[in-house]
């Protein structure tokens, strides 16, 4: 079968293998059906924009395969990052039910395959089953508590080391990569957009970078980053 | 400092005013069967971040503060809760600790519901789980709101002009 950008496109939600592990998409049967019924399966190339903040809500876009980039800008047009929404993730959940305009931009950074469901019909749905209703509920906390998260660091960080280091522990903390006392990442963005995530300049990241591995508490292996000395940058994020 | 008869919800006047408690009356004679009523003096804490979430307070009356609190003690203001407002909702619904502290402003007439008691009364009624799916949402936004007042707005002064020679 021919397929958009190289995705393998799954159309229905009853054969998707990886449905029992995603918060919202492990619906008992019923909802699953009506669930079936009221979404669109697409593909999105990398770099689409699924939603720009300040439009009105159309509905919700459920994340199956890609990452996407979930970003605010101010009127001047400086851009910050919240995060990269993984597979699984419902996007424009909350400007969808209150019915306000969305709040941020979300563009894939790979080939993407989303299930679009309308306002209209999302609502239905949502007021007809209480299993998805409380689904909706936990992703909404989850967001909530990742939103405080990043007030938290934002709003309480002295300097740009403290919030570069505080990103990378966060990012090594993954993928079972936490116990180990040299912990390896992949650095999936560019030094313009960890400059966005944590509110800084681009010049500033690349400096700090260089900084570290002249320290020798990180090395840099391509785009990926080994921790020498997790201390070291624990240290640099709690001062 | 809990009192001893819990009163009604249904006594309360300033219900329909108010998003979370306007319920329907089959959900809130349940509602009236799970939560306890305490009074909290001014100053007191509701419940502190970091905690395990025990579960959700509503404001009946009075105010609380809401700030966020960094490792090494910095505290940010988040902004001050009224009347009607449900706190620690979202940690109590993922079960994962209070993401904020709450400190009762005046003396104030709060209502408790357990984490498990709440968990099951949404699960039983839709309504009140469309309520607090929307009361979410509202309080999503406010955080987006405050994150990009703190990371986009520029703290130092724009320099002055360069004189042109």
């Amino acid at each position: 079968m021919l397929s958009p950008y190289g995705l393998d496109i799954i159309e229905s939600c009853f054969t998707c293998k990886l449905r029992a592990d995603r918060i919202f998409c492990d619906l008992p049967a019923a909802a699953l059906q009506s669930f079936e019924a009221i979404k669109y399966a697409t593909a999105y190339p990398k770099g689409a924009v699924l939603f720009v903040e300040g439009q009105a809500p159309r509905g919700i876009f459920v994340l199956c395969k890609g990452r996407v980039k979930l970003s605010i800008s101010s009127s001047d047009g400086k851009t910050l990052i919240l995060k990269i929404a993984e597979p699984g993730e419902v996007l424009g959940l909350s400007a969808t039910v209150s019915g306000k305009p969305y709040e941020l931009t979300a563009e894939t950074i790979d080939p993407c395959q989303v299930n679009f469901v309308k306002r209209e019909d999302f609502l239905r749905f949502l007021r007809e089953h209480s299993d998805a209703c409380f689904r909706v509920a936990e992703q909404l906390s989850d967001k909530y508590n990742a939103a405080c998260h990043e007030i938290r660091s934002l709003g309480l960080s002295h300097s740009a080391a403290e919030k570069l280091a505080k990103l990378l522990l966060e990012w090594s903390s993954k993928n079972g990569e936490a116990q180990k006392q040299e912990p390896r990442l992949k650095l999936a963005l560019t030094h313009e957009e960890i400059a966005q995530m944590i509110g800084t300049s681009r010049e500033t990241v690349t400096r700090l970078f260089a900084d570290l591995k002249k320290r020798q508490i990180v090395q840099a292996k391509g785009s990926t980053l080994l921790i020498r000395n997790k201390a070291a940058l624990k240290q640099l994020a709690s001062s | 400092m809990e009192s001893a008869t819990y009163p009604s919800c249904f006594s309360c006047e300033l219900r329909p005013d108010r998003i979370f408690c306007d319920l329907p009356a089959d959900a809130l004679q349940a509602f009236d069967a799970i939560k306890s009523v305490s009074l909290f003096p001014r100053g007191a804490t509701l419940f502190a971040e970091g905690r395990q979430p025990r579960g959700i307070f509503v404001l009946c009356d009075g105010r609380a503060k809401l700030s966020i609190c960094s490792d090494n003690g910095k505290r940010l203001m988040l902004r001050i809760a009224g009347p009607g407002e449900v706190l620690g909702l979202s940690s109590t619904l993922a079960g994962k600790p209070y993401e904020i502290t709450a400190e009762a402003l005046d003396a104030s007439q709060v209502v408790f519901v357990k984490r498990k008691d709440l968990l099951r009364f949404l699960r039983d009624h839709r309504e009140a789980c469309l309520q607090v799916v929307h009361l979410l949402s509202g309080d999503l936004h406010t955080a987006y709101e405050r994150v990009r007042s703190i990371g986009l707005t520029r703290t130092r002064r724009p320099r002055a002009p360069r004189p042109r020679v």
